[in-house]
């Protein structure tokens, strides 16, 4: 048996080799429709705060995975979550898309200039860019609970590490910091794809937004799609 | 500029997708849009391999034990209950002819064609030349249902089987 430290390690190591190979195919989709959606503006902060919420939800999860010592029946409980938020991630990827393509008034909804056009235009209008920013935070909590296969096979070895642990405190804390251990390891990769597709070096950048919105679209439409077969 | 004869953003565009503009493009952007459709791509490696069967499967898990030969030693796995479902507690049973090994053989799980991490089940010796574990097959969100199990056999080798599970 591994020792706790080394588990700690090859978690980590895993979390960081899946996100290249892993994430950025699955998740990646996710990440450039929401840096394309800034069109321009500074992407770190946002990305940084979205991979935080997504982290905390790990955490969370490896937690309750430590404490119930039971992969199966902890997602089996949030099942139904899982399938509805990636319905919302491939919708959310749908609305982003046609709001770049200009084919609906939203403007850019985690952006600075809305057109005040319509109700939901104009909510979206109302948020500052600094509240915008802290937005992702929430949703990366949100899209933290995304069904992806790594991320199950991290909260087997949480379930695993809890059912080892004393008792459920201890459990509850292994399991979260293997988890933490885990989405730390994959933030480079989905940090890269981010800058990757931060397009203000380009000058000739509308063509590109048009394209990306189309893509951003079909894989939208490809998420639900998928989530409905879930 | 080609900002400039496209308009602002949200105008339209007759030959936005046209030919004209995409020869216009500069060579960073002609770049990055081809990057960007070769990523996509292969990001959605579903729609280009649907369910990753390349590989061939060689067990019918739901069946039986799939059986091979690791050098002399027959080598065969069991999965509990069938038919072998993703997202549920497996047991395998692994049965070792012959020799035994020095140390406990252990099974790692994977999917064909894309990682999903290190899933590693620890058998115990259950009787002379059987060992035993519980492990988890997830559930890929990209529909693909082709697994392998690489079955370690310490000082002796190792042996794949591949095989489907069921969502």
């Amino acid at each position: 048996m591994l020792s706790t430290e080394t588990i700690y390690f090859v978690v980590l190591s895993a979390g960081f080799a899946l996100g290249f190979g892993h994430c950025i195919g699955m998740c990646g989709p996710i990440v450039a429709s929401l840096s394309l959606s800034m069109r321009g503006r500074k992407v770190l902060v946002p990305h940084l705060l979205y991979n935080a919420g997504r982290i905390t939800t790990y955490g969370l999860l490896g937690g309750i995975m430590g404490v119930a010592g039971s992969f199966t029946r902890v997602v089996t409980e949030i099942a139904s979550i899982q399938k509805g938020v990636m319905i919302f991630a491939g919708l959310l990827i749908i609305m982003l898309g046609l709001a770049m393509g200009g084919w609906i008034p939203l403007g850019r909804i985690f952006g600075e200039d809305c057109a005040p056009m319509g109700f939901l235009a104009r909510e979206f209008g109302k948020m500052s860019e600094t509240r915008s920013t802290v937005a992702f935070y929430p949703l990366g909590l949100l899209l933290g609970l995304l069904p992806c296969g790594p991320v199950y096979t991290a909260l087997v070895a949480a379930a695993r590490a809890g059912m080892e642990a004393t008792h459920s405190l201890n459990g509850f804390i292994i399991g979260m910091s293997l988890m933490l251990c885990f989405g730390l390891g994959t933030v480079p990769a989905l940090l890269l794809v981010a800058k990757l597709v931060d397009l203000r070096w380009l000058r000739s950048r509308e063509i590109i937004y048009r394209i990306s919105s189309v893509m951003m679209i079909a894989v939208g439409i490809y998420f639900v799609v998928r989530a409905i077969r879930y | 500029m080609l900002t400039k004869q496209l308009g602002t953003y949200g105008g339209a565009h007759p030959t936005l997708l046209g030919e004209e503009s995409l020869v216009r493009l500069n060579p960073k952007a002609r770049l990055f849009v081809t990057i960007f459709c070769v990523a996509t791509l292969s990001l959605c490696p579903t729609l280009v391999s649907p369910d990753g069967k390349t590989k061939r499967i060689d067990c019918d898990a739901h069946a039986g034990p799939c059986v091979a030969y690791l050098e002399a030693t027959l080598v065969s796995l069991e999965m509990s209950p069938k038919p072998v479902k993703a997202m549920q507690e497996l047991t395998f049973t692994l049965g070792i002819g012959g020799e035994q090994p020095a140390a406990n053989p252990y099974i790692d799980l994977g999917m064909v064609g894309m990682d999903m991490g290190r899933n590693r089940v620890n058998l115990t010796p259950e009787a002379d030349g059987v060992f035993r574990g519980t492990g988890v097959i997830v559930r890929c969100p990209s529909g693909r249902r082709i697994w392998k199990a690489t079955v370690f056999v310490p000082d002796v080798g190792s042996v794949e089987f591949v095989f489907d599970v069921v969502y």
